[in-house]
């Protein structure tokens, strides 16, 4: 369910104004903000890594870099919580690549939606972005191929690499990289035109 | 390849937020962006289209001890250059011990021969060192003593909560801390197993009574290490 956009607002403003006062050394403001933001963060890392363990390592290692780094968010960089998930998914990628991916893919994912993001997950988060933004990527995604989603959608939320989204539409590696770069140039001709 | 080709620059950014750029690439592309506004730009332009993908996800509860080991971390970076100790949560509390080490002698001398020994220290310091709570664990007879070393007054409406933190898993509720003088708290032999392997202890600021959730709701103000005799 998305958020209405004053409601949305009001959280970013809040957000914000927590990652200002980290950015002035307030533990109690970064406390809050660790409060309030984690359990999202940490569904983004277990689903991208896979296992609790390494995901409770990501995330303190993120949320580390958020307290040190809090001083150069600005808005330019995105919504608080776009930049949060941002560097938390990149810290999960670097582990990924120390771990050379020693995790079988198949563990722990019988109740994820192959395709992505299931619409019972898609109510459940009370954070969101606004109606209209959600609709735009939604439309623009319906008209890509169905392997051009698919890729697109594996790498950013599951973390596959090419062999890995290869391997599981049972597709060439050469198709599954012409797909995503297809994909992302379709995505924005279509995002900047609506 | 031509980098300022703004069809490529596109295709890089979208790639390298997707995690899809890896290895050198993915470095020489950070450098790149690192120096170039219209690429950093594009960058946070696909960041913020494809975030709400994971806004959506399920939450998930991380387990409490994530954030207590985080916090410590932040503490102990917080702390002035010259005292700081990097690496991890529990060396970070080095500092600590010493002082903790230094009271237990005290504390021994001074206690009359007949008293049963506590098994396990904590000393709750504030953030410039002064001494709060000694508190000392009574394993034979299940109760934990708590002495206010100063005064330490409970804003209104409000308890300070004493929990211990075990080796992994959630923060245990051991009872509320006393503001002044000595008081005890009878714990089960269950609690007295597991404080054996505990690495700390934690005060927590909650609603008067204690949390009503049972587990930490407020800030928590003071961490120790707890220490074996």
């Amino acid at each position: 369910m998305s958020a209405s956009p004053a409601a949305l607002d009001e959280r970013n403003r809040h957000l914000t104004d927590l990652l200002h006062a980290c950015a002035q050394g307030r533990q109690a403001a970064f406390q809050e903000l660790y409060q309030q933001t984690s359990p999202q963060l940490f569904a983004v890392l277990v689903r991208i890594l896979k296992r609790r363990d390494l995901a409770e390592e990501a995330l303190q290692d993120a949320l580390l870099s958020v307290w040190r780094n809090a001083g150069s968010y600005v808005a330019e960089k995105g919504a608080p919580m776009t930049w949060m998930v941002s560097i938390c998914r990149y810290r999960a990628l670097d582990m990924l690549r120390r771990e050379k991916r020693e995790v079988s893919l198949d563990m722990a994912r019988e109740d994820l939606d192959e395709d992505g993001i299931s619409e019972q997950e898609a109510v459940t988060s009370e954070v969101s972005v606004s109606k209209a933004e959600e609709r735009a990527l939604e439309d623009c995604m319906q008209r890509l191929n169905d392997g051009q989603r698919r890729s697109v959608r594996l790498a950013y939320v599951d973390g596959c690499t090419h062999e890995e989204i290869a391997a599981r539409t049972g597709s060439p590696v050469g198709t599954v990289k012409s797909w995503v770069r297809r994909g992302l140039e379709s995505l924005k001709r279509c995002l900047e035109a609506t | 390849m031509n980098y300022s080709d703004p069809r490529l620059q596109n295709l890089l950014a979208g790639e390298y937020v997707l995690g899809l750029l890896r290895g050198p690439a993915r470095r020489r592309f950070e450098r790149l962006a690192m120096g170039s506004r219209t690429l950093s730009a594009e960058v946070t332009a696909w960041e913020g289209r494809f975030a709400q993908w994971a806004l959506r996800l399920k939450p998930i509860e991380p387990p409490g001890y994530v954030e207590w080991r985080l916090m410590g971390r932040v503490r102990a970076e917080s702390r002035p250059r010259g005292e700081r100790l990097r690496n991890t949560f529990w060396r970070s509390w080095a500092v600590a011990a010493t002082v903790v080490l230094a009271v237990i002698i005290v504390t021994e001398k001074s206690t009359p021969p007949a008293q049963q020994k506590a098994a396990e220290f904590a000393l709750m310091a504030d953030a410039k060192g002064n001494p709060l709570w000694l508190i000392s664990v009574h394993p034979e007879a299940n109760r934990v003593d708590m002495k206010a070393v100063t005064p330490n007054p409970v804003p209104a409406g409000k308890s300070y909560e004493l929990w211990m933190i075990p080796d992994g898993g959630k923060p245990v509720p051991m009872g509320l801390m006393n503001e002044t003088g000595q008081a005890s708290e009878t714990i089960s032999a269950d609690l007295v197993k597991r404080l054996a392997g505990a690495k700390a202890l934690a005060i927590s600021l909650e609603p008067q009574g204690g949390s009503p959730t049972g587990q930490p709701t407020g800030p928590v103000l003071w961490v120790a290490p707890l220490v074996n005799t």
